[in-house]
């Protein structure tokens, strides 16, 4: 007499697919949302108003030891307003905002360039600030 | 005689424990990454290479060092800064005559420059940078 085997049927468990989604979704969202220049070391300079800033374009930094980024790699004053203007591109008015985070103790020699730069490439520029801690 | 009801250990189930711990990390992670930024949005004229300078002595000038400001030429304190300026901006009333020419000395700190140009946006003038321009020149 011939045992017939019994046949074992594979499927894949779905159990966790809801939440495998969920984590992918997740990742995705950090990686669109996690700011490029968040590795550079600087200290907002603080003033008595600020303002929430806009959704910027591009993101132009100075950090504490007065080294120029734009979207978080090293660039020069230089050639800044030429990779700018690449960025910006056509972008209408209202659109080409350029946020500028400077450390606060950097000298004017080091970011006029780059304010000017900025200007020469027709960016809308929104300094990036703290505000002003009241004393006790 | 009573027998005593054995009590049952009720361990709470720890196997979700890490993703639980997971996804408080990512959460946080999220939360920290849209982290809004705040700022100040600063209207510049487009950079040109040379201004014209019939125009320029019209305007108002201000020059900054790390600890002085001067007003046209005359020496202000920190205080009398504002209401000096806006009583000189009160007296010009188109676009083009409240252009205020902020000159920084090289070592000003970006603190003291934001404050400076802060103060200029508040009372209605239209900042313009004077940047000194290097020019290397070959001697024999």
């Amino acid at each position: 007499m011939i045992i017939q085997r019994r046949q074992l049927t594979a499927t894949i468990p779905t159990f966790a697919m809801g939440d495998i989604g969920f984590l992918l979704l997740i990742f995705f969202v950090i990686l669109a949302r996690v700011q490029n220049d968040s590795h550079i070391q600087w200290v907002p300079a603080q003033v008595e108003e600020v303002e929430p800033a806009a959704a910027a374009r591009a993101s132009v930094a100075i950090d504490s030891g007065m080294k120029i980024y734009l979207d978080g790699r090293e660039t020069s004053a230089d050639s800044l307003a030429g990779q700018l203007e690449t960025i910006l591109g056509d972008a209408p008015e209202g659109s080409r905002r350029v946020h500028l985070k400077v450390h606060k103790d950097t000298p004017a020699e080091r970011f006029e360039p780059v304010i000017e730069a900025i200007s020469e490439a027709g960016g809308d520029l929104t300094h990036i600030l703290e505000t002003k801690e009241s004393e006790r | 005689m009573k027998l005593k009801r054995g009590k049952l250990l009720v361990d709470p189930p720890g196997s979700a424990s890490s993703d639980i711990a997971f996804i408080l990390i990512i959460f946080f992670l999220v939360c920290a990454s849209v982290q809004p930024e705040d700022g100040q949005d600063q209207r510049l004229p487009r950079a040109e290479p040379q201004a014209d300078e019939r125009k320029q002595s019209k305007n108002l000038e201000v020059s900054i060092t790390a600890n002085s400001i001067v007003l046209n030429g005359a020496p202000l304190d920190e205080a009398s800064f504002p209401a000096r300026l806006a009583e000189e901006l009160a007296e010009r009333k188109r676009e083009e005559e409240r252009v205020v020419v902020l000159k920084s000395a090289p070592k000003t700190p970006y603190t003291r420059w934001i404050a400076v140009s802060q103060v200029i946006d508040q009372a209605g003038g239209l900042l313009t940078l004077e940047v000194a321009e290097e020019k290397s020149i070959q001697v024999r």
